[in-house]
């Protein structure tokens, strides 16, 4: 079932003074349960379309829909709400909140949703549990390595229930086997519970992991293959 | 509303020195700015209520012609009549008639104008608190005939001491030259070197003998049962007796007048003065803040925080920085100004200089409770008014900012 559709999605940076045309004119689909890689080089449009997904950003020209919701019309407030209960982000920096623990990164997004207090408790330890942390939840990110801190930003992601979760660069920052054990992670979170994952990234690493690979050049689809990908990996 | 306060109370002590730093200048500057104003008022409550109550009082009343002429023959016409008038009127508390003519002082070493002021002992001890002053000597009431007393730095000037003699020359009446030898019996200072240096005090009696051949009086001070009461009593006395002027000591001494809007004026600028400095700080703050920030605000608004949750935020850590240095700053102020009220504060250093001016050495501070309220409530407005700057800064990141590199 198809989750996210893109009409002709374009972008112009700077349109009065020196164009740079980040999309041109994408037409692309993704469906739920999709482990997808968006690779290409530096300016490609990958995150610049990651963006537009993610309701970051504004097209120029076309629209972005999600479950029959066309997020490039909504106001701004409307798009942050649609956000917090409808896409997760991990980022390349990992951007958590410094002063909060582990634990209360996870929960914080579930405290905007207004959820119970017991739930979000529940569902922060139980995240945390899930991605190997569960001795860390009330450890700070400065307490925390790299790899530590991308692992409590996919909790956090996965925290409020989204549809799907972008992921831009996640593992730009971390060394080999940091960022095999987050793919293991998100892997595993994809196959059993069907989470949708869309990263953008260089690395050969995630690429080799996804089951469907999509690579721009010039703000433009170039390629977009399924792969098969190995157990083993 | 929990979770606000408690991100924004942690965000304060991400950086504990530099939040530190800035509640100690709120708690400084507000504690500066609280006692610098009861200070000012002190002083110039002192200065008043010492001028009104030693010299000027509530009210006086002269020829009309006396306070612009000075001549010794413009006297106050029916003084019985208004004598009686002041004894029966219920908001008159005290007054004193005083003769007072110009003339020159001489001394073996030199000569100096003098204002010579003749005073009925009882009446002036029961209207002025004058005769604190004497510093050396009696009052005029040690029962020396043709006694005299002086400004201290008078004397100094003579060389004259308690004991000595002085000629007192002046006109009479009838604009004839008299002089009469007067025995020094006391030694005053007052809060102004230049009023010690220009007035002389002899009983009435002595200088009328010598002025006028019957009773004569150029100025009479009142003392009120309230001083609001002065503009009512001059009127009634102005609408009741022709021949004589009565005036507040707002209109007697418009230089008085003038010192307690002064006053009003300068603690204005000096709570100005504190509000933008502290405002400033305020600022200085929460930009830092807001830019070393930039990123992570970007990724709250992307993960769906709204941007009014982000400037109820950024509101709240500075409303939180200010109250605690505020809170802190007027309690250490209040015990300041509660402790020296009583105390004093001693400027014994400036004494010379301030005496030039009138001025007393030892302040005592004041600080209405409306005053207290109303810096305040400057300080948390100021604070609002400070922060919304960043405040309306922080809700206007793109959220794209959560993706920039360092």
């Amino acid at each position: 079932m198809s989750i996210i559709k893109t009409e002709n999605l374009s972008k112009v940076y700077n349109p009065d003074t020196v164009p740079v045309h980040a999309l041109n004119d994408v037409n692309i689909t993704f469906e739920e349960g999709e482990f997808t890689a968006v690779r290409g080089p530096s300016g490609s449009g990958k995150t610049t379309l990651l963006n537009m997904i993610g309701g970051l950003d504004k097209p120029t020209e076309g629209k972005v829909t999600i479950d029959d919701v066309d997020i490039s019309e909504l106001k701004d407030s409307k798009r942050i709400d649609f956000r917090l209960n409808n896409i997760g982000f991990v980022f390349q920096h990992y951007n958590l909140i410094p002063v909060f623990t582990a634990r209360e990164n996870v929960s914080f997004i579930m405290l905007l949703q207004k959820r119970d207090k017991k739930e979000i408790q529940e569902r922060a330890d139980a995240l945390l549990d899930k991605v190997g942390l569960a001795k860390k939840k009330d450890s700070r990110p400065v307490q925390m390595s790299g790899g530590e801190q991308q692992r409590v930003a996919v909790a956090r992601a996965l925290a409020s229930e989204p549809k799907f979760i972008l992921a831009d660069e996640p593992t730009a920052n971390l060394d080999t086997e940091s960022a095999m054990n987050l793919l293991d992670i998100m892997r595993n979170m994809n196959k059993e519970q069907n989470v949708t994952f869309i990263f953008s990234t260089h690395d050969q690493r995630v690429i080799d992991r996804a089951r469907r690979v999509i690579t721009m050049v010039d703000g433009a689809i170039y390629k977009d293959e399924q792969q098969e990908v190995s157990e083993a990996q | 509303m929990k979770t606000l306060l408690n991100i924004s109370w942690r965000n304060i002590w991400r950086h504990p020195a530099r939040s530190s730093v800035l509640i100690a200048a709120i708690v400084a500057g507000l504690w500066a700015g609280v006692v610098t104003v009861g200070l000012v008022n002190g002083l110039m409550l002192q200065r008043i209520d010492y001028l009104i109550e030693s010299e000027v009082t509530h009210a006086q009343l002269h020829h009309p012609e006396f306070l612009a002429e000075g001549y010794s023959w413009l006297s106050i016409p029916n003084h019985d009549e208004i004598k009686n008038w002041l004894e029966n009127d219920d908001r008159v508390k005290a007054f004193s008639f005083r003769t007072i003519t110009d003339g020159m002082l001489q001394s073996p070493v030199k000569t100096s104008g003098v204002r010579i002021r003749g005073v009925d002992i009882e009446s002036e001890r029961r209207t002025t608190t004058f005769h604190e002053n004497i510093v050396e000597g009696s009052y005029l009431d040690d029962g020396t005939s043709n006694a005299v007393i002086m400004g201290k730095k008078l004397a100094e000037d003579h060389n004259m001491e308690i004991g000595n003699r002085v000629v007192l020359t002046f006109e009479d009446t009838n604009n004839e030259l008299v002089s009469g030898s007067f025995n020094i019996v006391g030694i005053f200072q007052s809060a102004s070197t230049t009023y010690d240096e220009r007035n002389v005090f002899v009983r009435s009696d002595d200088l009328i003998s010598q002025l006028s051949d019957s009773p004569i009086y150029h100025e009479a001070g009142m003392m009120l049962e309230d001083e609001d009461l002065a503009s009512a009593v001059v009127s009634d006395l102005n609408s009741s007796f022709s021949g004589i002027e009565a005036q507040t000591w707002r209109q007697l001494s418009p230089e008085l007048s003038m010192l307690v809007e002064l006053g009003g004026v300068m603690v204005i600028l000096i709570t100005l003065i504190i509000m933008i400095a502290l405002a400033f700080g305020i600022l200085n703050t929460m930009l830092m803040a807001l830019f070393e920030r930039m990123r992570e605000l970007g990724m709250l608004i992307s993960i769906g925080m709204s941007r009014l949750r982000v400037f109820a935020m950024i509101m709240t850590e500075a409303v939180i920085l200010t109250i605690t240095g505020a809170a802190a700053g007027m309690v250490l102020a209040w015990f300041t100004i509660r402790q020296f009220s009583t105390s004093g504060v001693n400027l014994e250093m400036f004494a010379e200089g301030a005496a030039q001016l009138g001025w007393d050495y030892i302040i005592y501070p004041v600080l209405t409770p409306m005053e207290f309220v109303a810096i305040l409530t400057v300080v948390v407005v100021i604070t609002l008014v400070a922060s919304a700057y960043p405040a309306l800064k922080g809700i206007r990141i793109n959220p794209l900012e959560a993706s920039r590199n360092a």
